[in-house]
């Protein structure tokens, strides 16, 4: 059974139609990088899926979870489910050891102890173990985003969700988070990234997306894909972007 | 004499409210010019021209506006001069207004950024018309919400000009209350004409708010 | 006529003045927390609130914000009793400055939720966390922060404002200030005296305010 299953997924802001009929698939353990231009609608795409956007048409299954039911349990979802933004979004008045024990703690009750320990593991794996007792504002952008991808981790999440994560840091820390990355992906981590990193992309990823005006226009390996492109859009696009 | 509550009292409390909106013109006829050199000094560069604004702002709004009222009602009489209770009022509210209008005043001048300053002199205009084309125009934008809003805040404190016997609103609602004991009514209707005169300003001064927001 | 001040009187007084000291303190203390849970909870109906819990928010906001201390001091101490519910003055004197300055808290307080942005509770949602927890864990705290120093001028005022309660024969200090002038005769130097007081206090809880906040939120 498939992770995700998205079925003619329609999201309209007002009168604007954001997703017009998305259809996908996602199974466990795959790596899909979702790309296109601004405003095209990936990052509704992705913020559909754990629910933070509702939809208008279409159904939604996240591991069998009807997630456009509205009598679904989101927050249930939402607890397996981790989502990392461009803007990091750390918790400013907490510490790093406690923007990551909170979730564990509050949602899903595991003691404190448990929770340092799961917060030190995540660190871990982020390579920020020294930084347990920091603040955010003492960290740097590359090392906020990583503490917030540790903040998803301690979750134990079954899918990861990243919008854009790299947009909003100074070029020299991207590579720190993009090997992060390429370690979950390793450790066969269920992910989902909306990036604007192709060489990341055609590395890493099993299948590329590409959404124009709400659709997923093309799809496919993440290296024919990126080779021979077949619509038109696709080509400009990558030619934009690929310079 | 104890007499009935009719529907008379509300209409002499009507129109004692004039009495409550001349005190607060008159605190704002007193309290602009000193609010204006508040805020003149405030920004100067020499530093005993800041501190005395500074400390008249302390000064003030570190006693209660009760307070204020007595000494001048109390004080004018020592000095020997014999007071009515509307000019002891009149001079403690503008004393107080003063103060407050002052830091507002002072307030919206600091906040224009000195490249304002920079860019209206670079293009050869005199300080005088700087303050007349560049600064002030802006500033009094920035001023005007919280103007607004002290206004109202004044109409509200000259309720305590009842204390010192002055008759507006609140002294005729005690006489009233008094005269007919049936103090809850009246002062339900006290209320009810403060609101009347107050609320409006509320809703003006934040619709200036809201377009000085848009604005930027 | 005299030019000659007469402190000395005013002074062989100062137990009287202690005494009222001491209610202002107390109706400040007690005051300042009563406000605060009242204003916290109105501020939390203004955002979170149903359309109704909105609308009964707003209205007691905008009818004390409205009207004056001393019209507002005066129903409660008239209407109380009205409906059937005795009580001393000093806690008359509790309800009518709690309410009071529970209005201003709640505008304050609603301003510094809403300052909070979207971003930090959407991480919060992201996580699985309850809109409570969210209020709890992620808003709450720098909610408080950002609005710290317009909470703080507003105490002061209301510390301040006590005095206005001496007009329901609340033997607060202004009280006592009016009680040591029949007694004496000095009006003028009592109200200095006062005054002075109510200056030393109002710096003394600005100090200790400021204090408060480096505790609460300065991290070591």
């Amino acid at each position: 059974m498939s992770l995700v299953e998205l079925r003619s997924i329609v999201k309209r802001f007002g009168e604007h139609e954001v997703l017009r009929s998305v259809d996908l698939t996602v199974s466990k353990g795959e790596i899909i990088a979702v790309i296109g231009r601004s405003g095209s609608g990936k990052s509704t795409l992705l913020r559909c899926i754990n629910g933070l956007e509702s939809i208008q048409g279409g159904e939604l299954f996240v591991d069998g979870i009807p997630v456009h039911d509205p009598s679904a349990d989101l927050r249930k979802l939402r607890a397996r489910v981790g989502f990392v933004f461009q803007s990091y979004n750390l918790f400013p008045h907490l510490t790093v050891e406690r923007n990551i024990t909170l979730g564990p703690t509050i949602v899903k009750g595991v003691s404190q102890a448990d929770a340092v320990a799961l917060a030190r593991d995540a660190l871990r794996r982020v390579g920020l173990e020294e930084k347990l007792h920091a603040y955010p504002d003492q960290l740097s952008g590359g090392q906020q985003q990583r503490v917030a991808i540790a903040r998803s981790l301690a979750m134990s999440p079954m899918l990861m969700l990243f919008d854009e994560i790299t947009s909003a840091l100074d070029p020299e820390l991207v590579g720190e988070v993009l090997r992060v990355l390429e370690n979950m992906a390793r450790d066969g981590m269920t992910m989902l990234l909306v990036t604007h990193e192709m060489n990341f992309a055609r590395r890493v990823a099993d299948r590329v997306l590409f959404i124009h005006q709400g659709t997923i226009w093309e799809q496919g390996r993440a290296a024919t894909l990126f080779e021979s492109p077949t619509t038109e859009e696709l080509r400009s696009f990558l030619g934009a972007v690929l310079i | 004499m104890i007499r009935d509550l009719s529907w008379i009292d509300p209409l002499y409390l009507l129109f004692a409210l004039r009495w409550t909106v001349l005190l607060t013109l008159l605190a704002l006829l007193g309290g602009a010019p000193v609010g204006l050199l508040v805020a003149a000094l405030g920004r100067m560069t020499k530093r005993p021209a800041r501190l005395a604004s500074r400390g008249y702002i302390g000064l003030v709004q570190g006693i209660p506006l009760l307070a204020w009222l007595f000494l001048f009602f109390f004080g004018f009489p020592i000095f020997g001069i014999d007071v009515p209770a509307w000019l002891a009022a009149t001079c403690a509210f503008s004393v107080y207004s003063g103060a407050f209008l002052g830091e507002i005043w002072l307030g919206a001048l600091l906040s224009i950024p000195r490249t304002q300053w920079e860019a209206s002199a670079s293009i050869g205009m005199s300080y005088i018309e700087q303050l007349r084309y560049v600064i002030i125009p802006q500033a009094l934008r920035i001023a005007m919400p919280p103007s607004v809003g002290f206004i109202m805040q004044l109409i509200k404190n000259t309720s305590l000009a009842a204390v010192i016997g002055f008759v507006e609103v609140t002294r005729e609602g005690q006489m009233t209350a008094a005269a007919t004991l049936a103090p809850l009514t009246v002062y339900l209707m006290v209320g009810a004409f403060y609101f009347a005169l107050c609320y409006p300003l509320t809703t003006y001064s934040r619709h200036l708010e809201r377009r000085l927001h848009v604005a930027r | 006529m005299t030019y000659t001040f007469h402190f000395r009187d005013v002074f062989a007084a100062q137990d009287a003045l202690l005494d009222g000291l001491l209610l202002t303190l107390q109706l400040t203390a007690t005051t300042i927390v009563l406000g605060f849970v009242i204003g916290l909870g109105v501020a939390c109906l203004s955002v979170y609130g149903a359309p109704w819990a909105r609308r009964v928010a707003r209205s007691y906001v905008e009818l004390i914000r409205n009207t004056p201390l001393l019209v507002q001091l005066f129903i409660v101490f008239f209407g109380l009793p009205s409906i059937g519910i005795k009580l001393d003055v000093i806690p008359v004197a509790t309800i009518g400055l709690a309410l009071n300055l529970g209005a201003y808290a709640a505008e304050i307080l609603r301003a510094g939720i809403e300052s909070i942005p979207r971003s930090q509770v959407e991480a919060g949602v992201a996580l699985g966390l309850t809109r409570a927890q969210i209020f709890r864990h992620i808003v709450l705290v720098p909610a408080l922060k950002n609005v710290y120093p317009s909470l703080t001028s507003q105490f002061i005022l209301l510390m301040l404002a006590t005095s206005v309660a001496s007009q329901i024969a609340t033997p607060e200090l202004f009280y006592a200030g009016s009680i040591i002038q029949s007694r004496t005769y000095r009006d003028f130097e009592v109200y200095i005296v006062i005054a002075v007081v109510y200056l030393a206090l109002a710096l003394l809880l600005r100090i200790l305010l400021g204090l408060a906040y480096r505790l609460l939120f300065l991290r070591s």
